[in-house]
């Protein structure tokens, strides 16, 4: 792939870069890349969670069915305001017809390099037009939602709200999370 | 709206208490796969959209079975039919 139809990254600290590829290209680094997301989030999630599970049933074919993505892997468009690379709870829109080189990568937890050479991996709206061309799916919603990297959970409910709030006055049927 | 999550960390899947989740032990940036592995990708979509359909409770984490840069993905024939994997229930 060329410059042309890739996407951009935010440069990070190159230190932090060359641990993020340790963390992603080693057995030991993946075991330790899980370690911490276990401990940054595990005492949070306790926290937050409510005891009931929400539910909602599916309610029309997904031939029938509007899907959106929301990824929390720091994708944006290259117009946008970066996101704040250490902790950032705000969101972006994305738009359904976004091509590759329309959008940047801001986040620092994780390594980029295959992200970068097929977004996909992390914001997977070019397989979701695909299925819609096919028939498989009914339609590819307008606006798809990018989060950054954010430390705390609880900062996130609010505007998790709204990005809730927004799928649902666009009568989204199925939305797909995706993780960094 | 119905939800489906993918999830890399088994434990912080099972923390979140999402009404469904398909956990994989895949490294981070690649919650869908390999960079250009199409088929892989659209398994995974397939899988999702299977339990967005086919999955019996709230608060399902399932693990689905794709061991990382080993397995080789068929294309999916017909999308109307559940895959296997993604509707399996886990015993509690």
């Amino acid at each position: 792939m060329n410059e042309h139809n890739s996407p951009t990254r935010t440069p990070i600290n190159p230190l932090s870069e060359r641990i993020l590829r340790w963390i992603s290209g080693s057995g030991r680094g993946q075991a330790f890349g899980r370690l911490l997301s276990r401990l940054i989030a595990l005492p949070q999630l306790r926290r937050l969670t409510a005891s009931e599970i929400p539910w909602t049933p599916l309610v029309r074919p997904i031939s029938e069915a509007t899907v959106a993505i929301v990824t929390t892997s720091g994708v944006h468009l290259r117009g946008d305001k970066p996101f704040h690379l250490h902790s950032d709870s705000s969101f972006r829109v994305i738009p359904r017809d976004t091509k590759a080189a329309d959008l940047t990568i801001t986040h620092q937890a994780y390594d980029r390099t295959d992200a970068l050479r097929d977004i996909n991996l992390v914001f997977p709206l070019e397989r979701l037009r695909e299925l819609e061309a096919e028939g498989v799916i009914g339609r590819v919603a307008d606006e798809h939602f990018g989060f950054g990297l954010s430390g705390s959970a609880k900062a996130l409910l609010a505007p998790g709200r709204t990005v809730g709030r927004r799928l649902a006055d666009a009568h989204v049927d199925l939305v797909l999370l995706v993780p960094a | 709206m119905t939800t489906v999550a993918l999830a890399l960390v088994k434990e912080v899947a099972d923390a979140a208490r999402a009404p469904r989740m398909l956990y994989l032990h895949w490294p981070f940036g690649h919650a869908l796969g390999e960079p250009g592995n199409v088929a892989q990708q659209r398994t995974i979509l397939h899988d999702m959209l299977s339990m967005a359909r086919a999955a019996s409770r709230p608060g399902l984490v399932i693990e689905l079975p794709y061991r990382w840069r080993r397995e080789t993905y068929p294309p999916i024939v017909d999308w109307t039919a559940d895959s296997v994997a993604a509707v399996s229930v886990p015993p509690d």
